[in-house]
C-alpha cells in the first residue's frame, strides 16, 4: 500500500512533451501530473503511440520535457546536466526493456553485475550478488553463458535480475511481456512483482496486458496524451 | 565498472578476429613504413657521418683548396711559420675494390709523424709490418674486417680500381681497433702516407686538404690572412652539415611519402572505429540507458582505439625494422647514385626512430578515433531507436557535409597556392584535399547509388535494385567506408602519376640533352656524378677518332660557393656547335653568346637557383685557384641530373679561373653517314688498354641514364607498393566488416528463401559496386595529389619543374585494385553467410 504521508519517489508536475515533425508540432503528452511512492506497483495501460514510452524516457531522464517539471527522489531533472541525469539513472533506476536489451558481448552474470560494479561496489561483491540473484530467477546454472544462447524468456529474467540488482528505489518496466509467451509472460511478471515489494521499490510497468491490472496498487492509462489514473483498481479487480 | 565494459569491448574486437587483424594490420603497414624509411635513410647517414669524423678525426678546422684540391707547398710552408699550428696533411679519395664484393674504399694518405694529434688509429692498435708504410711505396693498412671479408692477409695483395684503371697495392697490415665504434668507423678505410695515396688517386704533388687544431678564431682570422690564393680555411664541422643540407630534399620527400602511407593507414583506423561503433549503436544506447555517461562512453572507444594502436603499433615497429633492413640497400644505392660514397654494413636502430614511430601510431590512432568516440558518446539512451531513424539523420547529414567538405577544400586549396616555399602548408594543403574529397563521399554515394539502382535492376532485377539501395540505407556505414577506401586508394594513383610524371620529365630532358652520338667517360662511384678523369693525353686521341665530325668535352668538378661544395660543369664548346640546354630563364639567342664572351659568366641549374635563390642578374661567389671570385648568372637551365644543384661554363673560363686541367668526358658527334657502332668500336681501339672506359652510344647512356632514374625511384616504388597493400587491407576490411554486419539482413534473406548462389551473387553485386564506386572516386583525387606532389611538394622539396602527365595505365590500375578487393572482400562474407545456419544468425542481437 502506498504510504501517501512520505514524500513521493517520482513527481511529475504539469508535464508536456511534444515533438517536431516537419512543419507541424505532435504533443505526445500534454499537462500530466503523477505522483508514485515507494513499495507501489503501478501498471500504466495504454494503445501504440499513445505516449507511454515518452512518459519512461522522461521519468528515467533520458529524454527531457518540452515543459512542466520531472522530479526524481526531490531533485528536478531540468535543474541537472545530462552526466548527474545519467548518473542518478545509474544509481536509482532500473530499467527492463521488452527487447530485453542484454549486452552480447557480456555473459548473463557479468550483465547482472554491471549496474553493481557502475555503482562502486566490487568484484567479488557484486559476483555473489549476481549469483544470487541468478538463483533467485532460477538461472544460476547459465551464468556463464552469453545472452544469444538463451530463450526469451530466460533474457527478461536476466533483465529483471539486471535491473533490480543494485536494488533501484524505482524500476521501470516497458513491455516486459510484449515478447513472451502467456506463461512465461506470468514467471517474469511474478518475479518483477515478488522482487519489488520486497524490495520496497517502486514499479511503473507498461503494458498492453490487461492480466496485470490485478497485481497493481495503482493502474493509469495514456489517454490523448494524458494521464488518465483508475482508482483502486486492484481491488475493482478482485 | 570499467573492468566489466572493458571486458566487453575485448570481446567485441575478438568477436571479430578478421576486421581486428586487418585494422591491426593497417596500423602496423603504416607505422612500419614510416619507421623503415626513417631507419634506413638515418643508418646510410650515419654511417657516412661515422666515416667522414674517422677521417676528420680531431681537426678544428681544414685548409682547403679549388677543384682539384691544393699544392702540397702550402702544408710546407705552413709548417715552415713561426707560429704554425698542430697541423696535418690529408690525401683522400675513393677507389673499388677488385677482388670480393668489390666494395668501394676510402684511401686516406697521411703523414704518420704529424698524425698523432688528429686520428688514433692512425699511430697504432695494427698487426703486421707497419714500419713498410714509410719505406715501401704501394703499401697500405687495411681494417682487419675488410681484409677478412675481402679474403685478404697481413702481406698480401689487394688490387683495386681507381677511375677505370687497375691498381696493386700491399697489405702491409691490418687495423684492429678495439672498441666497436672504431672497428665500424675504419671499416671501408685503407690507410696509407701520402706519396702512395697520391699516386694511387692520380693527385701527385696535391692534398686533398691539410688538417689543423686551431684554438682560436684571432688565430684562424691571423690564418686564414696568411694563406696563399686559392685556398680557403674552413670549419671542419661543416661537413657533415654539407651532407645533412645535400641528402635534405631526398630525405624529407621519402618521409613526406611514408607519412601519407601513415595517413592512409590513419583512414583505415578511422573506418574500423567508425565500424565499430556504428555497429554497436544499440548496445552503447543501453549502456546508455543503464547509467553509462558520454564521458565514460568515449574513454571507452578510445580506450579501444589505444589497445588496437598499441598492438598495431608495436607490430609495425618490429615490420619496420625487417622493412628498413632491405631498404637501408635501396637507400644507399640512392645516396651513392645520386651524392656520395657511402658503404652501409649494418642497421643503426635509432631510439629516437623507434620512440617516433610509437608516438606516430599511437597518436595517429587515436586522432583518428576522436570522432568515432565523439559519435559513440552522442549515442541517444533512446532504446526503441530505429535503424531507419539513424540512416534518416545520416542521409540528412550527407548536403551539410558535402558543404563542409567543400569549405575544406577551398581551404586546402588555398594553402597550396599560398605563395611561399615553405612546406608546412603544403602538407597541410594535402590534408585537407584528402579530408575535404572524404566530406564529399557521402552526398556523392547517395546520388551514384540511386542513379546506378536503374541499371542494375535492368541488368540483374531485384538483386541489383537491391544491391544498390542497400549502398544508399546504410550510409552511415558504407559513406565511411568509402571515403577510406578513396582515400587510400587514391593515394597510390598520386604516387604513382608523380614516379611517371617525373619519368617523363627526364626522359624529354636526356632527349634534348644527349645529342652526340657516343659518349666516353671513366668509371665513377657516384653515377649521377662522373668527377673521375680521362688519362692525361686520351681525351685528344679520343676527339680525333676518324669519323667524328663534332666534339665536347665535360669536366665535373667541385667547387665552393659561399663555402659549400658545388658541382661545377666545365664543358668545351669549341668544336662544336650544339647547344644541348633548354632554359628556364634567360634568353638561349644571348645566353651562349654572353657566357662564351665574358670571362665571368656562367649557367646555373633549376635546382640551384631555386636552393640558393640565385636568379638570372645575380652573381654567385666561388672560391677559385685566383681566389674569391663573383660570376654573374646568365642563364638557368633544366636539369634533373641533380637534385642539388649544379653550375656551367664553358672550359675557356673555367681554366683561367682552375689550375686543374682534367676532362671527366667526352662527346663525339658522327660525322654524317658514319656508322655510329662503327665509331664505338673505333673509339674503344684506340682508347686500347690504358684505361678501363665507359664507351656508349647516345642509346645506350640513354638507357644507363634512366636505370639510374628508376633505381633512385626504386625505394619510392617500394613505398608506393606498400601503400597498394594498405590500400588492398583496407578495402578488403571496409567491404567484409560491412557485410558481416549484414549478417542478420542476410539471413532473414536466406530464410525468406534466397539461395547461397543468390546471396553469393547479392553480396558480390554490393561489394562491386562498392568497389566500383571507391574506383571511381579515387581517379580525381587520385590525379589532384598527383598534381599537388609534382607541382607543389616536389616543386618546394627539389625546385623541379615537371609535367604532370596522366598515364591511363596507373589509373585502369587503381579502378583494377578496388574491384579485386571488392571480389575478394566479398568471398568470405558470401561464404560464411551461405553456410550458416540462417536461424542461428536470426537470433543473435
Amino acid at each position: 500500500m502506498p504510504p501517501s504521508d512520505t514524500p513521493p519517489l517520482v513527481e511529475l508536475r504539469d508535464v508536456t512533451k511534444a515533438y517536431a515533425e516537419g512543419d507541424t508540432v505532435r504533443e505526445v503528452l500534454s499537462g500530466v501530473q503523477l505522483s508514485l511512492h515507494r513499495g507501489e506497483f503501478v501498471v500504466l495501460l495504454g494503445r501504440s503511440g499513445s505516449g507511454k514510452s515518452t512518459l519512461l524516457n522522461l521519468i528515467s531522464g533520458i529524454d527531457v520535457p518540452t515543459r512542466g517539471e520531472v522530479r526524481v527522489d526531490g531533485r528536478n531533472l531540468g535543474s541537472l546536466s545530462e552526466r548527474e541525469r545519467t548518473l542518478l539513472r545509474r544509481e536509482r533506476v532500473g530499467f527492463i526493456f521488452q527487447a530485453f536489451n542484454l549486452l552480447p558481448t557480456l555473459t548473463v552474470e557479468e550483465n547482472v553485475r554491471l549496474p553493481l560494479e557502475l555503482n562502486g561496489h566490487g568484484a567479488a561483491e557484486s559476483g555473489a550478488k549476481a549469483r544470487a540473484l541468478l538463483e533467485r530467477v532460477g538461472l544460476r546454472e547459465r551464468a556463464r553463458s552469453f545472452p544469444d544462447r538463451l530463450s526469451g524468456g530466460e533474457q527478461q529474467r536476466v533483465a529483471v535480475a539486471r535491473a533490480l540488482a543494485h536494488a533501484p528505489p524505482l524500476l521501470l518496466a516497458d513491455e516486459p511481456t510484449g515478447n513472451l509467451d502467456e506463461a512465461t509472460g506470468r514467471q517474469v511478471l511474478d518475479l518483477l512483482e515478488g522482487l519489488t515489494r520486497q524490495g520496497n521499490a517502486c514499479a511503473l510497468v507498461v503494458t498492453h496486458e490487461p492480466a496485470l491490472v490485478s497485481r497493481a496498487d495503482r493502474v493509469l492509462s495514456m489517454e490523448g496524451g494524458r494521464l488518465v489514473e483508475r482508482e483502486h483498481a486492484r481491488r475493482e479487480a478482485r | 565498472m570499467r573492468r566489466l565494459l572493458v571486458r566487453s569491448s575485448l570481446r567485441h574486437l575478438g568477436g571479430h578476429p578478421w576486421l581486428t587483424a586487418l585494422s591491426l594490420l593497417g596500423i602496423a603497414l603504416g607505422v612500419a613504413v614510416v619507421v623503415s624509411i626513417d631507419l634506413a635513410s638515418g643508418s646510410a647517414l650515419r654511417a657516412f657521418e661515422r666515416s667522414t669524423d674517422a677521417v676528420a678525426g680531431r681537426a678544428t678546422h681544414q685548409v682547403v683548396g679549388g677543384s682539384s684540391g691544393l699544392d702540397e707547398r702550402v702544408y710546407r710552408d705552413l709548417r715552415l711559420r713561426r707560429d704554425a699550428p698542430v697541423s696535418a696533411p690529408v690525401v683522400e679519395g675513393h677507389v673499388q675494390a677488385a677482388v670480393g664484393d668489390r666494395r668501394t674504399l676510402t684511401v686516406l694518405g697521411v703523414d704518420p709523424f704529424a698524425e698523432a694529434p688528429f686520428r688514433d688509429y692512425a699511430k697504432g692498435e695494427a698487426v703486421g709490418d707497419v714500419g713498410a708504410l714509410l719505406t715501401e711505396p704501394g703499401t697500405v693498412l687495411l681494417s682487419a674486417r675488410a681484409a677478412q671479408s675481402l679474403g685478404i692477409t697481413s702481406g698480401g695483395e689487394l688490387p683495386v680500381r681507381v677511375e677505370g684503371v687497375e691498381k696493386r697495392l700491399r697489405v702491409a697490415g691490418l687495423l684492429t681497433p678495439s672498441d666497436e665504434d672504431t672497428a665500424r668507423a675504419v671499416e671501408a678505410l685503407v690507410l696509407t702516407d701520402v706519396s702512395t695515396a697520391q699516386e694511387v688517386l692520380g693527385q701527385v704533388g696535391r692534398l686533398t686538404r691539410v688538417d689543423l687544431r686551431i684554438r682560436d678564431e684571432a688565430e684562424a682570422q691571423r690564418l686564414q690572412a696568411a694563406l696563399p690564393t686559392g685556398t680557403e680555411l674552413v670549419r671542419a664541422s661543416a661537413r657533415a652539415g654539407t651532407v645533412e643540407q645535400m641528402t635534405r630534399a631526398f630525405r624529407t620527400n621519402l618521409t613526406a611519402l611514408s607519412l601519407l602511407a601513415l595517413v592512409v593507414g590513419m583512414f583505415l583506423i578511422y573506418n574500423t572505429m567508425t565500424f565499430s561503433v556504428v555497429q554497436r549503436r544499440g548496445l552503447l544506447g543501453r549502456l546508455r540507458a543503464v547509467g553509462i555517461t558520454r564521458g565514460e562512453l568515449f574513454a571507452l572507444v578510445l580506450g579501444e582505439a589505444a589497445v588496437l594502436g598499441a598492438v598495431g603499433t608495436v607490430a609495425g615497429l618490429l615490420l619496420g625494422v625487417l622493412l628498413a633492413r632491405g631498404l637501408v640497400g635501396l637507400v644507399t644505392q640512392t645516396f651513392n647514385d645520386l651524392y656520395f660514397v657511402v658503404s652501409v654494413r649494418a642497421l643503426a636502430l635509432e631510439p629516437f626512430t623507434l620512440a617516433k614511430g610509437l608516438v606516430l601510431g599511437l597518436g595517429a590512432t587515436l586522432v583518428a578515433a576522436l570522432v568515432p568516440a565523439w559519435e559513440a558518446a552522442r549515442s541517444a539512451p533512446v532504446t526503441t531507436m530505429r535503424r531507419s531513424t539513424l540512416e534518416d539523420v545520416s542521409r540528412s547529414r550527407a548536403p551539410r557535409l558535402a558543404v563542409l567538405g567543400l569549405v575544406v577544400l577551398a581551404a586546402g586549396t588555398g594553402m597550396l597556392t599560398w605563395p611561399t616555399q615553405a612546406l608546412l602548408p603544403a602538407y597541410g594543403g594535402l590534408f585537407s584535399v584528402l579530408l575535404g574529397s572524404a566530406l564529399l563521399v557521402p552526398w556523392v554515394t547517395e546520388r551514384l547509388s540511386s542513379v546506378a539502382a536503374l541499371p542494375l535492376g535492368s541488368t540483374f532485377g531485384l538483386l541489383g535494385r537491391m544491391a544498390a539501395r542497400s549502398v544508399r540505407t546504410s550510409l552511415s556505414r558504407t559513406a565511411v567506408a568509402l571515403a577510406a577506401l578513396m582515400v587510400a586508394v587514391a593515394t597510390t594513383v598520386g604516387v604513382g602519376l608523380m614516379v611517371s610524371s617525373f619519368r617523363g620529365t627526364v626522359v624529354s630532358w636526356l632527349d634534348t640533352s644527349l645529342q652526340a652520338d657516343v659518349f666516353i667517360s671513366p668509371p665513377s662511384l657516384v653515377a649521377r656524378r662522373g668527377g673521375a678523369t680521362l688519362v692525361p693525353g686520351l681525351e685528344e686521341r679520343l676527339r680525333s677518332t676518324p669519323g667524328v665530325a663534332a666534339s665536347s668535352t665535360l669536366r665535373v668538378a667541385s667547387a665552393r660557393v659561399d663555402g659549400v661544395p658545388t658541382d661545377l660543369l666545365a664543358i668545351d664548346f669549341t668544336r662544336t656547335q650544339a647547344r644541348p640546354y633548354r632554359f628556364k630563364e634567360g634568353n638561349p639567342e644571348t645566353v651562349w653568346r654572353e657566357l662564351e664572351s665574358s670571362p665571368d659568366a656562367l649557367l646555373v641549374s633549376e635546382p640551384f637557383s631555386f636552393h640558393r635563390r640565385v636568379r638570372v642578374g645575380d652573381t654567385v661567389r666561388l672560391t677559385t685557384d685566383r681566389g674569391p671570385h663573383d660570376f654573374r648568372v646568365v642563364g638557368v637551365y633544366f636539369d634533373y641530373g641533380s637534385d642539388v644543384g649544379t653550375m656551367l661554363m664553358p672550359r675557356t673560363t673555367y681554366e683561367r679561373w682552375f689550375d686543374d686541367r682534367g676532362v671527366s668526358g667526352v662527346a663525339l658527334y658522327a660525322a654524317p653517314g658514319q656508322d655510329v657502332d662503327a665509331l664505338v668500336a673505333s673509339v674503344r681501339e684506340r682508347a686500347g688498354d690504358s684505361q678501363a672506359l665507359l664507351v656508349r652510344a647516345n642509346r645506350s647512356l640513354r638507357q644507363a641514364s634512366l636505370e639510374v632514374f628508376d633505381r633512385t625511384f626504386t625505394i619510392t616504388q617500394v613505398l608506393r607498393l606498400l601503400a597498394i597493400g594498405v590500400a588492398f587491407v583496407g578495402v578488403l576490411s571496409a567491404l567484409m566488416s560491412l557485410q558481416l554486419e549484414r549478417a542478420r539482413e542476410l539471413a532473414v534473406l536466406r530464410a525468406t528463401g534466397l539461395t547461397p548462389g543468390q546471396l553469393w551473387g547479392l553480396v558480390s553485386l554490393q561489394t562491386g559496386l562498392l568497389g566500383l564506386l571507391a574506383g571511381l572516386f579515387s581517379v580525381p583525387l587520385g590525379m589532384a595529389l598527383a598534381y599537388v606532389l609534382v607541382h607543389v611538394i616536389n616543386q618546394r622539396s627539389f625546385g623541379w619543374t615537371l609535367r604532370l602527365a596522366v598515364s591511363p595505365e596507373t589509373l585502369v590500375q587503381a579502378v583494377l585494385l578496388a574491384l579485386v578487393a571488392s571480389a575478394l572482400a566479398g568471398l568470405y562474407p558470401a561464404w560464411k553467410m551461405a553456410r550458416a545456419n540462417p536461424a542461428l544468425a536470426l537470433r543473435e542481437e
